[in-house]
Parts: C-alpha cells; structure tokens; sequence
C-alpha cells in the first residue's frame, strides 16, 4: 500500500470516527464545514484570512455553480442594497460614514483549479448592479449530489465602526458576517440572499474550527463561537485563540481589552451543564449576575419544553458605549446583549435582551429557519418563547422613564406577553405577516409583525390550545426539525399532530393574513321588565287584560349585542354576569358580524364581557371588550383628578420661570 | 463687622413672610392655575369618563394605569394626546426636543401650547399684580388686579422677551451642543462619561435659564419700584440691578428652587395619589393635592417678595429705590 493511500485511509478513518462521535452527541452530519485562520490588524480594523470550505451537495441535482454570501460588503458604499433600504438608519440610529467589505483574493477549487476568474457578483433579490453581498463562482465541472468538495480562499476584510451587528468601536471588535460563506443549495436551487436592512441569515449547518491572531493586550478578552481549544503566543507582541464548534451555522468572535471576563456553569439535570463566559464591560460591573441569571433561566426555560441545549458553552458579550448596534444579537453559542449603566433592576433590559438572545440558540441555533424569507420562525417564535420565559421567572417587566440619559421606573407594569407586543396593532394592517424580510412596508412594521404579532398569535394559539398542548406541538417541532431547515408548514403539521385537529385556518387568518381581530361589546343593557301591554287571550276571547301570571313585571330584561368588528373571525367566549353572583357564559364561533343575548325578566345584569378570558390577545382593542349598565365613575375621576394636579404642576413650571 | 445690606437667606426668609402676610396673592394665582388647569383637563376628562365609566377596565384602574389600556387608547384616539407624550419625553432626552416636532401636535398638545401663550399673558398680569402688591403695606386683592393691568403692557413685553430668550438657550446651548457633540459623545469610552457630557450642558442651560430669569426678574422689580424713572432708565437699572448683586439673586433663586425641590421629592415620596382608594378617598386627595399647589405658590411669592427686598431694600445711592414704608430700624452700634 503506498504512502499516500495510507494518508487517505488515515484521513478516512478519522473522519468517521469524528463522524460516529458528532452523530453521538446527536449532531447532525456536516454540510458547509470551514476552517479559517485569521489575523487581526487592530489599528487597520482589518483582518487577513484564509479559509478552507467542505461542502456537501444534499441534493438530488448536480451543482454547476457555488453561492457565496459577503456580507462585509453591504458596508462599502452607500449603493449597496442594504444602504439604499436603510436610508442610511438602522439599529444605533444614523449609520457611521465608516466602510467595510471583504475582498477574496485566491479560491482554488476541487484539483486546484483557480476560480476566482469565475466570481462574479450578482444581486437575486433586486438586481442592483453596485451590491456585492453575493457572489457566484461557476465550477469547471458540477458537484454531483452527495458529492463533497473543498474550496480554499483567500480573502481581506475591512470592518465598519459597529452600527449594524458587526464593526470595531475603539478596541473592541464584535466580528461578524465576516467570512466568505456559501449559500445553502435545496432542490430548486441556490437560496442565497443578498444582505438587505431588514432581514438576518441562513445557513447550512457544519463544523467550524477558527484560529484567531490578534495583538497580545487582547490576552485572555477574546470570546467567540464554541469551545477555546488552543491559547498560544506567536510571533512577538500576538496571541493565537483556537475555537472549535460541531453542527453549528455561523461563527463570530470578539475582543476588547476593557473586557471582565467571567464564569459561570447551568447546571440543571435532564438538561446537562453549559459553561457560560461572560464577556462585561467594565461598568456594568454590578450587572453581572442579572445577565447570568437571565442566561439560566433561558437555557432551563426553552431547554424544559424544546429540548436540552446541546453545546457545552454558552457566550454573552456586553458592548461598550456607542456600539449599541452590536447589541442583541444572536450567534451560535455566542450572543449579545445590551444593557444601561443605570438601569433599575424593575426594568428588565439585560434580562429581557438576554432570554431573548439566548432563545435564539433554539429558535434559529438548532431550529435553523430561513430568517429572509419566514423571520417569524425564528424571530416570532422566539418571542413568544421570551415572554413565557420573563413570565415565570421576574413578573412584570416595568416602565422606565429616560431622564437625560437616566433611567428611572415608573412603577407601571408591562405584562407578558400583551403589553410587550403592543406595538404589532400600530402596523396590524400594513404586511402580510408571511413575507419575505425585506419586503416589509418598514422597520416598524417589520418588527411589529415578524416579532410581536407571531408571539401574540403563538400566546392566542396557547390560550386555545391549553398549555400542555401547545408544550406538546413545540415539543414535537423542535424534535422533529433540530439541526434542520423547518417551514411555516412543517409547523402547522406539528401542530395538527399534536393536536389530532386541522388548525390550518388559524394560521390562514393569522399567519397568512393582514386581517384584524376586534370584538366589541356594541350594547349591554338592563332596564326593570314592564307588565305586557296589549289585548291577550282571556276564555276563548281577547281582552285587555293580561293573564295573571304576566300581569306584574318581574326582573329586568337585558339585552347584550356583541359584534365582530374586525375582518378575521375568532372563537369568543361571552360572559354575562349578573346581581347575585349569577353567571351566563356563552361559546360563540364569531363568525357572523354580531350575536344578540337575551334576558327577560332576570335578575339585573353587572357586567358583560366578549373574550373575558382574555384568550385572544391579537384583538385589537381590548378598550371595548366590556360594559357594564351602571357607569362606575371612580377611575374616571382619580385620574382626572390627578392631571388637574399635574397640569397646574406643569403651568406653574413654565410660569416659574421666565 | 455689621453687614450693610441684607443677605440672601435674610431676603429669602423676609420674602416668604411677606408672602404669608398677604396670602391672597397665592389665593389668585391659585386660581389662575386652576382655571387653565381645568380648560386643559376638561375634554380628557370627559374622555377618560367615557371610556373609563362602563368598561369592566375601570374597576382595576383606580389605583394604577394600566399599560395596555393606556397604549390602546393613545392608538384608538390620536387626536386626542397626537404627540405630546413623545414631545414631554423629547424634553427630557439627551438630545432635546427639535421644533420640527410641534406642527405635530393634536388635541391635549395643541390645546396646552395655546393654553401656555394665555399663561404667559396671565403670568404677566399676575407678575405685575404681585410686585405692586408687596410694595405696598395695605396692600388687597383690589391692588393685585390694580396693580397687574397697570403694569401689563410692559411686563408683557418682558415676559415675552424672557421666554424667546429661554426658548433661544434651550435650543443654542442644549439641543445645540447635543447635536454638535453627537458623534463625540458616541465616540466616548464609557457611558459615565456621556452621562457627565449630558450633565455639563444641562448645568450650561440652567445657568443661562438662571442668567434670564433673574434679569427679567431685577427689571420687573425695578420697574415697580421706580415709577420716577423713564422707561428706558428703569429697564437699564433693572439690568444693573441683577448685575450688582449676583450672588444675593442666584442665592435667593437658589433657595426657591431647593425648597420647591424639596416640596416635590415630599410628595412623591409620601405619593398620595397611590394605591387608590386605599389610601385617600377622593375629596381629601383633592384637598392634599391644592394644598400642596397653594404651599407651593406661597413659596414662589415669597421668592418675588424676596427679590424685590434683595434689589430695593437697601438703599444704593445710584439708583435704588428707597422704601416707602415705615424706615429700617437703626443698627444697633458696634461697640
């Protein structure tokens, strides 16, 4: 046997035992695997790499093409899409006039065929012909399906100042969509989007080992996807940081000198330990263990229902001031939060930020939806799943007020999840929740239906479902689809499983629909019930005189009209109550534009309410859910009572003075 | 070594006891505040009525706002709050409040600017009505109207002035530099620091605001005070008055602001209004509460009687205005 067939066979080996060991932790077999080495010029903010790609054809065509996204590049000039669909404002307000990109300078591909003479940018979503986020490289000879490949690349990368998930501020480095990174291939082709303002990634899953060079003051304050394997001194004055991860879609890193580093251990049986390493800015020194904490419960919240977090170590970075725009984002095994020096513990900024972020790992992490085109998947879900979290673990969360830059609680509670998704019913009819990221009317609506109105769509379903159920569907779509590519429908069914019941009109009216729920209590009243007037049967004749039985009035009749208001029709319960304590509660299917409840002669009628429950939180206006005959005029009176106090306060302030 | 004129707590302290001797004055700005308190209040209270009165809602909002009561009628009914709420938070943001915003006002924002231009007319009527009323030992509610339209036209002028002057300082000096300071303050290392730059151009703002209050105030005083002088030398005399005396004035200004400081942290820490019926039926709430207002503008009397001892008490003989009641008892002599 010769040398090199040794060599092969060696590698072979290897290889399959790596594989047996992945496929034992319940790892999925890789797709896009890369190994990267990187050297970081602080000074430049920029970083020399190259990069080896293994990529996997899972599909039942051949490949002629490879897709790679750069989205480095989405910071070069004010004529990229992103740019021009921002207009120039995103997360941390008014973009920076500071350019990134990434330049490949060599791909060598199978046989070392050269294939950077085959790149070429191209733009799918909108054909701008000055967007370079996606390039297209054609190969000397298509990759038959099950087929593996290596592409080796070169390539430079310039970092903005951070505004948008990844940048430099001063010497902290958030470094992310940083890599050339292949596309991911299904049966009808690439699905390889440009990077657009509104939308985040998709990728396929793979292992990742990453070296990292960068100057020695970033000794022991470098984080990043996965597990350190390797901390060494290079050449003078440089440290090398070697991490590794298995079955996970992208890979980002930080530093900066300033860092605390800290430590911490989940430990929670049936749910196994995680490290979790605590990257802190120094003057939010006092906030570590509210983000540990938040990093718990999130990790034993979603961990209970979908399923164990399946990596050993969890990363939270904190960014300093004025990189707010690195801020709340979700990486695997690796996040970002976002915090304020003085924000009071009532207010759950860093816990709320946190959970969420943390949730990604699920939502996203293993559940690896298609964030361009179905972000509710990852985004909505995840929501919902934040707020069921905060729910059981702080409460309320609580209004602050922003007083130059202080932040002080106003003692009003902001219940989950209703009060924390309010902002869906400003946009309610703006989009179709099911659209793809960049085709929202706006941000605003963007966020308010990809994030608020699936978590109030997903809370409405749980009220209708019960709990237990609705623990049942998620549990079933999370073992059914981890380490996968889940869509909208795969959902449904997982719903319908569980259930044993068709709920695809729900997510008709909900998901697929720009309709608006709103039930209303159009009339509640109550008056005493009068004696019967008019000529009524008396010994075979009519007479004016009314049998005995209903010659005294008894009672009161009341007389309750709730309509549908909105275009989409619910399930709604209404209750009526009445004196004595007595209670009438009634299913209604909500489907026709009213229902009309009579009472006749009863006792008199307190309260009548649609949806007391409170089960449908997508309604619209909760304000007109209820009335009552008898007007109560205490709540009415206080507050005005106060803004009287208040207002005077206020005219006095202004004539204090000038 | 006997201090020839008095200091500023000494005024302060004389100030406010000129206040309570003539308590009418609070009684009719009092009255002026409630009255266009209740113009503003009147259709949000109608409103609250009916949304509040039959909604199972308003059984739980006794005590605390709900938020999602709250949010859903700021969305159902823009036309009553439009803006003013992000236009009230705009006031107390790092980066100020940019004019662009007003044209947006609706409903209760657009009815308080109009009401805050009627204020300012009444402010300077009341201003007018109050200093003629100090001067004079006998002084009666008759004298505070006599005294207010008397003086109207000129304090009009002042109050007016001194307004597009504060107006000029938030803007040049505080939304101003935070526009300016921006990216410096992005560029900062620590969030401390920015919070330290937001503090220096608030202290820049309140020492102009300061700076305008009390010349506008040294020339009312003046103009009171000097009714011998033409016009233009009372306005100038007013000017140096303030100029004069610097400390004596920032002291007195000092000490009304930490006392009605002093007043609000009271209140809200004791909170009255809190917890609903639990802790105060309505009718002694709304006792507590224009109590509250009424000690508050006693305090601010006694802050424009304390002016006008800090600029006319103690005789100058340049331009001070000697008083015209009974005489300053002798010093007692040093021995």
């Amino acid at each position: 046997m010769s040398a090199a067939k040794v060599r092969v066979l060696a590698l072979a080996l290897c290889a399959g035992a790596a594989a047996a060991g992945l496929l034992a932790q319940g790892f999925p077999p890789p797709i896009a695997s890369y190994q990267i080495t990187c050297r970081l010029d602080a000074e430049k903010k920029a970083l020399e790499a190259n990069e080896v790609l293994t990529w996997k054809n899972t599909t039942a065509r051949p490949a002629a093409t490879l897709r790679f996204h750069l989205y480095l590049n989405a910071f070069q000039n004010t004529l990229s899409t992103f740019w021009r669909e921002s207009g120039g404002d995103h997360r941390d307000g008014a973009l920076p006039e500071s350019w990134g990109s990434v330049e490949v300078t060599r791909m060598t591909g199978p046989d070392g065929a050269d294939l950077l003479p085959a790149l070429r940018f191209i733009a799918p979503d909108d054909g701008n012909p000055n967007d370079r986020t996606v390039a297209e490289v054609i190969l000397p000879r298509p990759v038959q399906p099950g087929e593996t490949i290596s592409v080796a690349l070169d390539f430079a990368a310039k970092l903005p100042r951070v505004s948008v998930r990844t940048g430099y501020k001063d010497d902290f480095f958030m470094v992310a969509q940083w890599f050339p990174k292949i596309g991911v291939l299904e049966e009808g082709g690439w699905n390889c989007h440009q990077f657009h303002a509104q939308s985040e990634f998709f990728s396929d899953f793979g292992n990742y080992d990453v070296s990292i060079d960068v100057p020695a003051r970033y000794k022991g304050r470098v984080g990043a996807t996965g597990e350190r394997v390797e901390e060494r001194e290079t050449s003078a004055g440089r440290v090398l940081y070697r991490f590794r991860q298995a079955a996970v879609h992208d890979f980002a890193w930080t530093a900066d000198p300033s860092y605390l580093v800290l430590e911490d251990t989940f430990r929670e049986a049936g749910l196994g330990d995680v490290r979790l390493h605590l990257y802190l800015q120094p003057e939010h020194a006092d906030q570590a263990q509210r983000y540990f904490g938040a990093a718990k419960a999130a990790l034993s919240g979603y961990g209970r229902i979908l399923g164990a977090y399946p990596y050993p170590t969890l990363s939270i970075v904190d960014p300093p001031w004025g990189a707010h725009g690195a801020g709340g984002m979700e990486y695997p095994t690796l996040i970002t939060g976002g915090t304020a020096w003085s924000d009071p513990r009532s207010v759950l900024r860093p816990e709320g930020v946190t959970v969420h972020e943390a949730g990604h790992q699920f939502f996203y992490g293993l559940l690896a939806s298609n964030e361009f085109e179905e972000a509710w998947l990852d985004e909505g879900f995840n929501t919902y799943m934040c707020d069921r979290v905060l729910k059981a673990v702080y409460g309320a969360n609580h209004v602050d007020l922003d007083v130059f830059g202080l932040h002080f609680p106003l003692g009003i509670d902001i219940h989950y999840p209703l009060d924390a998704n309010l902002r869906y019913f400003d946009v309610a009819d703006w989009d179709v929740l099911a659209s793809d990221s960049w085709k929202f009317r706006n941000r605003r609506s963007y966020g308010g239906q990809v994030y608020s109105k699936t978590a109030l769509t997903l809370a409405t379903l749980e009220r209708l479902l019960g709990t237990p159920m609705m623990d049942k569907a998620l549990r079933l779509y999370a073992d059914r689809w981890r380490f996968r590519h889940p869509k909208t429908r795969d959902f449904i069914a997982c719903v319908n499983d569980a259930t044993g019941a068709d709920w695809t009109w729900f997510f008709d009216r909900t998901f697929f629909s720009s309709g608006i729920v709103d039930y209303a209590m159009a009339q509640a009243d109550s008056v005493p019930a009068k004696a019967p007037l008019g000529l009524f049967e008396k010994d075979g004749k009519l007479s004016p005189e009314p049998p005995a039985a209903l010659a005294r009035a008894r009672g009161y009749d009341s007389v309750v009209t709730v309509i549908r208001r909105g275009d989409v029709a619910m399930p709604v319960d209404v209750l009526l109550r009445f004196e004595g304590d007595r209670v009438y509660r009634s299913h209604w299917d909500g489907e026709a534009r009213w229902k009309r409840f009579r009472v006749t002669s009863g006792p008199r009628l307190i309260e009548a309410v649609v949806d007391p429950d409170e089960k449908i939180l997508l309604d619209a206006d909760e304000t007109n859910n209820g009335s009552q005959p008898e007007p109560d005029l205490r709540a009415a009176t206080r507050w005005t009572t106060r803004a009287v106090f208040w207002v005077q306060n206020m005219i006095d302030f202004m004539t204090v003075a000038w | 070594m006997v201090s020839r004129g008095p200091r500023a707590l000494r005024c302060f302290l004389r100030g406010l006891g000129l206040s309570l001797s003539k308590p009418y004055l609070a009684i009719a700005l009092w009255l002026i505040q409630l009255m266009l308190a209740a113009a503003l209040i009147l259709p949000i209270g109608n409103q609250l009525h009916a949304l509040l009165d039959r909604s199972p809602s308003g059984a739980k909002m006794v005590a605390v706002p709900d938020y999602s009561w709250w949010e859903t009628v700021r969305r159902v009914h823009p036309d009553v709050l439009g803006n003013f709420p992000e236009i009230a938070t705009g006031l107390l943001s790092p980066e100020g409040i940019p004019w662009s915003k007003l044209p947006g006002m609706l409903g209760v924002g657009a009815t308080a600017f109009s009401l805050a231009i009627l204020a300012i007319v009444l402010h300077a009527f009341a201003l007018g009505g109050t200093l003629g009323a100090l001067r004079e030992p006998s002084s009666s509610l008759v004298t505070f109207g006599r005294e207010g339209m008397r003086r109207m036209p000129a304090f009009l002028v002042f109050t007016f002035a001194a307004w597009g002057a504060a107006f000029a300082a938030y803007q040049w000096i505080y939304v101003g530099s935070g526009v300016a300071l921006r990216s410096r303050v992005r560029d900062l290392h620590t969030e401390q620091a920015a919070l330290a730059v937001t503090g220096l151009r608030l202290l820049a703002l309140a020492l102009a605001l300061a700076v305008i209050k009390l010349l506008a105030d040294s020339v009312r005083t003046v103009w009171v005070a000097r009714p011998d002088l033409p016009p233009v030398s009372r306005f100038l005399f007013g000017i140096g008055g303030a100029v004069a005396r610097p400390l004596r004035l920032f002291g007195i200004l000092g000490m009304y602001a930490v006392t009605t400081l002093g007043l609000y942290l009271i209140w809200l820490v004791l909170d009255p209004s809190a917890g609903g019926e639990a802790r105060l039926a309505l009718g002694p709430l709304i006792i507590t509460q224009q109590v509250f207002v009424f000690v508050r503008l006693l305090i601010k009397i006694g802050y424009y009687a304390g002016i006008s001892e800090a600029l006319t008490r103690a005789p100058s003989p340049e331009y001070s205005y000697v008083a015209a009641e009974t005489p300053a008892p002798a010093e007692p002599s040093a021995t």
